[in-house]
């Protein structure tokens, strides 16, 4: 297994781009994953899944402002 | 003296934020504008030319020269050291960096005999963690960078024995080691993000943590290259088990560590 540098940069590039085309409507509401279906109060653990579903969430906002800004 | 008269005067005040050709080539007031300083960081590249050593050059164009380059080259210093700052804080890549010898052989013992340790937290002294050359449970960059390099160059030796040695392998060997390490370093950051435990782990304590396995494959390539295939099974194994006993000792060090 010869990975280089750049191998790891394009695979990040890929993930992170998997990451954010994953649609809020059409798709993570089916499956259970929307971001307004798992908070449920102030309380204190989160949980994985909450945490995980704020990142999907975070990511796709950073990649979203990237890019408008290109445009 | 000449520069206590209104000319002197003026003429300094005036090169100070004026254009780039000096106005005579009289070396007392180039002489004397060096105790105001050199204004460096002001942005503009006008303004650096009063250095101490330009009574030496007598051609205005090269004293012109040798300021203009010598502040656009403490400018882009600035510049670089600001970025790097962004990044990395140097101060605390320099904590890991303060071993010494009898750290060194200490913690090699440490790694590969962990069982006989007593006592596994790391000491403070006013709210900043001890560094490794006082104490021996603090982590440290120097084993494992230096580990790092030394398996890369056995893996060489190895692959020489075996005829299937090129300088380009050698590079590849380096690279895909480097890119485990960083996958590792990212996969650990995301899992201690997604399980919200409050620590104050810095990239550079898992760093740390994680290089410190490569003593182990040093000692289990060696095992392998002195015994055959038994000695690298039983290399490895008393490493694995070795370096488990201290990753396990050593986790909570990692729950209230105050950031530098």
């Amino acid at each position: 297994m010869a990975f280089t540098l750049y191998s790891l940069l394009q695979a990040a590039l890929l993930f992170v781009n998997a990451i954010a085309v994953l649609h809020e409507e059409r798709f993570l509401r089916n499956v259970g994953w929307g971001t307004d279906q798992g908070i449920g109060g102030f309380g204190e653990e989160p949980g994985i899944k909450a945490q995980l579903m704020n990142l999907i969430r975070s990511v796709r906002t950073v990649m979203r402002g990237k890019m408008k800004r290109r445009v | 003296m000449a520069y206590h008269q209104g000319y002197g005067g003026q003429g300094s005040k005036h090169r100070g934020r004026g254009p780039l050709v000096p106005p005579a080539p009289d070396p007392h007031q180039l002489f004397d504008d060096t105790s105001a300083g050199f204004p460096h960081a002001q942005g503009t590249p006008a303004s650096g030319i009063d250095m101490g050593f330009n009574t030496l050059l007598a051609d205005p164009m090269a004293n012109v020269a040798v300021a203009y380059g010598s502040s656009i080259a403490s400018q882009s210093k600035d510049i670089v050291h600001k970025e790097i700052h962004r990044f990395m804080s140097v101060n605390r890549l320099k904590y890991f960096f303060a071993v010494d010898t009898a750290y060194v052989t200490k913690k090699l013992a440490l790694l590969l005999f962990p069982y006989a340790h007593q006592n596994w937290e790391v000491r403070y002294s006013r709210d900043t963690p001890l560094t490794p050359r006082q104490d021996i449970n603090a982590p440290d960059l120097y084993i494992p960078s230096m580990a790092f390099i030394t398996y890369i160059l056995l893996a060489g030796i190895a692959l020489g024995l075996q005829q299937r040695f090129s300088p380009e392998v050698l590079g590849m060997c380096a690279s895909t080691a480097f890119v485990w390490v960083i996958i590792e370093v990212l996969a650990l950051l995301l899992s201690l993000y997604l399980v919200t435990v409050q620590s104050d782990l810095t990239p550079f304590d898992l760093l740390a943590y994680s290089g410190y396995k490569y003593v182990g494959m040093i000692l289990a390539v060696l095992g392998g290259l002195l015994f055959g295939s038994d000695g690298y099974y039983v290399a490895l194994a008393w490493t694995s088990c070795a370096l488990m006993y201290f990753l396990v000792s050593v986790r909570p060090n990692m729950d209230t560590y105050s950031n530098l």
